[in-house]
């Protein structure tokens, strides 16, 4: 498992990379090497470290410690193939991460990122959703279960196509510069993670290369099914590489309209689901 | 922080994680035990190194007060 975490660790800053590279690269910039996230954790690692007089301390560091915990606990539950609600409540456990780091700094900049997480917190209505489209079908949440249902009934991507667009969004709304990356926005310099710098910074590096691998691990769990590993690493890539397009070809919204879209895509899923139940 | 307690720092977190991935593997401790340590211990672990590489080995400088 140490070895998994590892890999999924640096998978995912590699992921976080390529998204970066692909974005440069259609807006005809030569963008950063794809291994630059992985240099950003490292170069974070040694800059000299302190807390910030008007921080919170506890909370400060406190907070990059639960960010790296619950990550690696969402990569052990999926790969042990555990409930897929567990999962979905470290999604959510995630943006309580986000606030403690916007508040935790006492910066202006990191309190909006924070408040901006909050009410944010419509992107994750579609997820939900999501859940109960595959729990119609496969009677079970568990990924081992659902992944089994796959193999007799074929991918849920062509079962519940629309779940599946969820599911696309709520990546969406992880990835960076996409429309919904509203706590990171340029005019809060870095959002909710301004004030975190030096191995705090390099903490939350790991934290996000955890949670793009996780989330594209599940995705892939979810709506394909089990694949070789190797099918499944360029399957991440893939993903990552229409996220990136999605991103460098959508503007970044404001806040009211961001939440208003999520909403609006979260109402028609209510009513994707309802639909489903009543024919099922 | 000083070099020894982020060295401490890790080895608190490193040494339970190796030592329960050891007993995981050879079936003497449940699975969740060894997950709950890793848990537990890698967030530390990736802190400490982090700490550990930054930290000063002597005494800090003399700030410069000026003429």
């Amino acid at each position: 498992m140490i070895t998994e975490l590892l890999f999924a660790t640096f998978f995912g800053l590699l992921l976080l990379g390529i998204h970066r590279k692909v974005i440069a690269r259609i807006q005809r910039r030569p963008g950063p090497p794809i291994w630059q996230e992985i240099l950003h954790m490292l170069k974070f690692s040694f800059k000299t470290t302190w807390v910030p007089a008007t921080a919170s301390t506890a909370l400060f560091v406190g907070v990059v410690l639960v960010a790296i915990g619950i990550w690696t606990a969402a990569l052990l539950v999926i790969l042990s193939g555990g409930s897929l609600l567990v999962i979905f409540a470290i999604y959510m456990l995630h943006k309580i991460v986000e606030h403690g780091f916007g508040l935790s700094s006492g910066s202006p900049y990191g309190k909006f990122g924070g408040v901006r997480s909050v009410i944010s917190a419509a992107s994750e209505i579609p997820l939900f959703v999501t859940v109960a489209a595959i729990a119609i079908f496969t009677k079970s949440l568990m990924i081992s279960d659902i992944v089994a249902y796959q193999e007799f009934q074929g991918p849920l991507l062509f079962t519940i196509p629309l779940a599946a667009v969820a599911m696309y969004v709520v990546l969406l709304s992880k990835m960076p510069f996409g429309p919904f990356s509203i706590v990171e926005s340029k005019e809060l310099v870095s959002g909710y993670k301004t004030e975190h710098f030096g191995v705090w910074r390099a903490g939350l590096e790991v934290c996000n290369g955890l949670k793009t691998y996780v989330l594209l691990l599940t995705f892939i769990l979810v709506f394909i099914g089990s694949l070789p590993f190797w099918m499944i690493l360029i399957a991440m890539i893939l993903i990552t590489v229409s996220l990136s397009f999605t991103c460098a070809l959508s503007p970044m919204l404001s806040p009211y309209d961001s939440v208003t879209i999520q909403t609006l895509i979260a109402g028609l899923m209510v009513a994707y689901v309802a639909i489903l139940g009543v024919m099922s | 922080m000083k070099k020894q307690y982020a060295l401490a720092l890790m080895l608190v977190a490193a040494v339970p994680a190796a030592g329960t991935m050891v007993l995981s593997h050879q079936g003497l401790i449940p699975f969740w035990v060894y997950a709950a340590v890793l848990i537990a211990g890698f967030p530390l672990f990736v802190l400490g190194l982090g700490l550990y590489w930054m930290a000063r080995e002597g005494e800090a400088d003399i700030p410069f007060l000026g003429y």
